[in-house]
Formats: structure tokens, C-alpha cells, sequence
């Protein structure tokens, strides 16, 4: 399962990047621990996850091609 | 697709566009326009000189069309809700954000107005970072 993931404002700095691939990835929760194992410090920060635009939970099953966006608290405005 | 994100500033030049819309209804007696600007706040006793936006473009559609029905529900009278937001840099002084909303008669067009500027600062998946005039940064959140 191929899933592209991006990271938005504060999270794009914490990481060092605003965009990442991630293969063989079946559910959020196993993403979301790959990322923190890569990213230690993420924890740290308050966030949400988007998968295609949507907010969702730890239980959502990926699919390939899913869009998976870390988005820290809005400040539009 | 509606175009709701401009790099850069807000220009005098799109927001006379905004304001022009209103001469081809009939329908509409009543506009609201809000504008935000940049403020060259103090923070930690250091001034902020810009605002670097950054947004989730995708997602930005979505939610401003989301946004904008939710507007046309609640408000029966309004006839159009138009929204416009910066992205990049903007420069304190600087326009960042423009809401016109048309509307039958005036109190649906200053309430409907005001809450779409309210909704944008809740559910737009945008960020900004303070660029302050020693080169640092911080990042800013809306508060609830």
C-alpha cells in the first residue's frame, strides 16, 4: 500500500519535510507509528489527520494512492 | 473550480474585483466586506515585519465550499459569499484576507459576514508564521 503523506506548518518544520511517501502501510495507527519512530519529537505537538481531505482516526484502513495529512491547530486569517 | 487562495498580498486590483460582482445582480441590497490586515504586533518584545501563510490547497477548496453552504443555509437571505486568503509571504500592513458577502437586505449581510470570517478561522487548513524583524519566527495558532 503506497500512501503519500504531507505535513502542514509547524509539523513541516518539526520533520524537515512537507511530503513523504510511505509503502506497505495498511492502517493509520501503523503509520502514525513509522512517522513517530522516524520523528520522535512529533509528539510534542498538537495535530489532526486528514486522509483525502477527511478528518479521521487511528482505526481507518489505508488504500493505495490515500492522501494522509498531519495538520497542527488552523490559524487562517 | 473556485479560486480561493492568492499568493501574496491581496491587491487593491482584487478587491475591486470583489466589489465589482455586485453590479451584475439586482437580487441584492446589502454587502458586507471585511478585510484583514497584517498587524505589526510585539511579540517578545519584537516586532512582527511579515506573515508567511501556508495552506493545504485541496482541502482549502473543500472546506470554503463547505463553509459557504453552511452560510447559505443558516442565512436565507444571502445571496453570495465570496472568500480570498493569502498564501506566502505578507508583509505587515498588508492584506491577507478578503470576505464579501451579498446579501438581500443588511443585517443578513454583516451577520453572515461575520460568521463566514469566524468559520474561516476554525476550519481553514491554513497556517501562519510570524517572521519578526531579528529573523526568528513563531508559529501562530487561532485561538477557539
Amino acid at each position: 500500500m503506497d500512501v503519500k503523506v504531507m505535513f502542514f506548518g509547524v509539523l513541516a518544520e518539526v520533520t524537515g519535510t512537507t511530503f513523504l511517501n510511505y509503502t506497505g502501510v495498511k492502517t493509520l495507527s501503523d503509520l502514525r507509528q513509522r512517522i513517530t519512530d522516524r520523528h520522535p519529537e512529533i509528539v510534542h505537538y498538537n495535530y489532526r489527520i486528514a486522509v483525502n481531505n477527511l478528518f479521521t482516526d487511528d482505526d481507518c484502513t489505508l488504500s493505495d494512492g490515500d492522501e494522509v495529512a498531519f495538520l497542527p491547530p488552523f490559524a487562517g486569517g | 473550480m473556485h479560486k480561493f487562495l492568492s499568493e501574496g498580498p491581496l491587491t487593491a486590483e482584487q478587491l475591486s474585483r470583489l466589489m465589482s460582482l455586485m453590479k451584475d445582480r439586482s437580487d441584492t441590497g446589502g454587502h458586507s466586506l471585511f478585510i484583514g490586515q497584517v498587524r505589526a504586533d510585539i511579540v517578545n518584545n519584537k516586532s512582527v515585519t511579515a506573515i508567511e501563510y501556508s495552506a493545504y490547497e485541496s482541502m482549502v477548496n473543500d472546506e470554503a465550499e463547505s463553509i459557504i453552504a453552511q452560510i447559505r443555509t443558516e442565512f436565507s437571505d444571502v445571496k453570495t459569499v465570496e472568500i480570498l486568503h493569502s498564501t506566502g509571504i505578507v508583509k505587515a500592513g498588508e492584506v491577507s484576507l478578503a470576505v464579501m458577502v451579498s446579501a438581500g437586505h443588511r443585517q443578513q449581510a454583516i451577520q453572515a459576514c461575520s460568521k463566514t470570517v469566524e468559520l474561516i478561522k476554525e476550519r481553514l487548513p491554513v497556517w501562519k508564521k510570524e517572521l519578526l524583524e531579528d529573523n526568528s519566527h513563531i508559529w501562530r495558532e487561532n485561538r477557539g
